[in-house]
């Protein structure tokens, strides 16, 4: 996973060479060159691939645990997809986090 | 991502070691089960033998039960001519099952599926001490 705080400086400098004022208008976008306009293309859309793919797993693991508790699931499975989902959301979550903290550190930022 | 293949490489090896649990469990059941006819068969011990299994999605090689089969060693005969199972000559036939053999058997098994649980573990930890260097 290729964001830190060197992309969030990118993005910065971007949104600078763009003339745009405060922090409305800074793209915290992967490094492609968008510039300005598209907005929440390439972080918006990575968290949102990214939560769905966590949803999926986590209602897999629903479903297996609630066939377990109907007496008619593999406890294994339940533990796998139990597994599987718990990761997935995991790196979600640290990814976020670490992209929220870039962007706190881009908005304490001297102007 | 290989960790999670390893995952589910030894959740298969605890799938696996569990249908031997219960192979063993019936054994041990049945060790006194004889037959319900005068001079028939009794319980005939039960074996499950394993096989590696591609698991093509991953490349990985899991292992599956690959059969149950019944153990060929002869019957034990005892003298009880007051026994429905008796036959004409009061002998019954006894199961070939050794509880000392399923005992050792029913330890191989559980030391089996402890060390898959150890795998899984070490994988998981594996894992999110990977995710928590992002943190």
């Amino acid at each position: 996973m290729s964001i830190g705080a060197l992309d969030a400086a990118a993005a910065y400098g971007r949104a600078l060479g763009v003339g745009k004022t405060g922090g409305a208008g800074i793209d915290i976008g992967k490094s492609t060159p968008v510039g300005g306009a598209g907005a929440a293309g390439g972080f918006g859309g990575m968290v949102e691939s990214m939560v769905g793919n966590a949803a999926t797993s986590m209602r897999a693991a629903e479903s297996a645990s609630a066939k377990q508790v109907a007496g008619k699931g593999d406890l294994i499975d339940v533990v796998t997809a139990m597994g599987a989902a718990e990761t997935a959301l995991d790196t979600v979550v640290a990814v976020r986090d670490r992209m929220v903290a870039a962007y706190s550190d881009i908005m304490r930022m001297q102007i | 991502m290989d960790l999670s293949t390893a995952v589910k490489v030894s959740a298969s090896g605890l799938r696996a070691q569990s249908l031997r649990m219960r192979v063993i469990a019936e054994n041990l059941a049945n060790a006194d089960s004889t037959a319900p006819t005068a001079g028939g068969q009794p319980y005939r011990r039960r074996v499950a033998s394993f096989k590696a299994d591609l698991d093509r999605a991953s490349g990985a090689e899991t292992v599956k039960v690959q059969s149950i089969q019944g153990d060929k060693t002869a019957f034990q005969r005892s003298y009880q001519p007051g026994s429905p199972a008796a036959d004409a000559q009061g002998y019954v036939l006894k199961p070939n099952v050794n509880t000392m053999v399923e005992a050792a058997d029913m330890k191989a098994a559980q030391r089996s599926y402890e060390a898959n649980l150890n795998a899984i573990e070490a994988a998981k930890s594996l894992t999110m001490r990977t995710i928590d260097l992002l943190k």
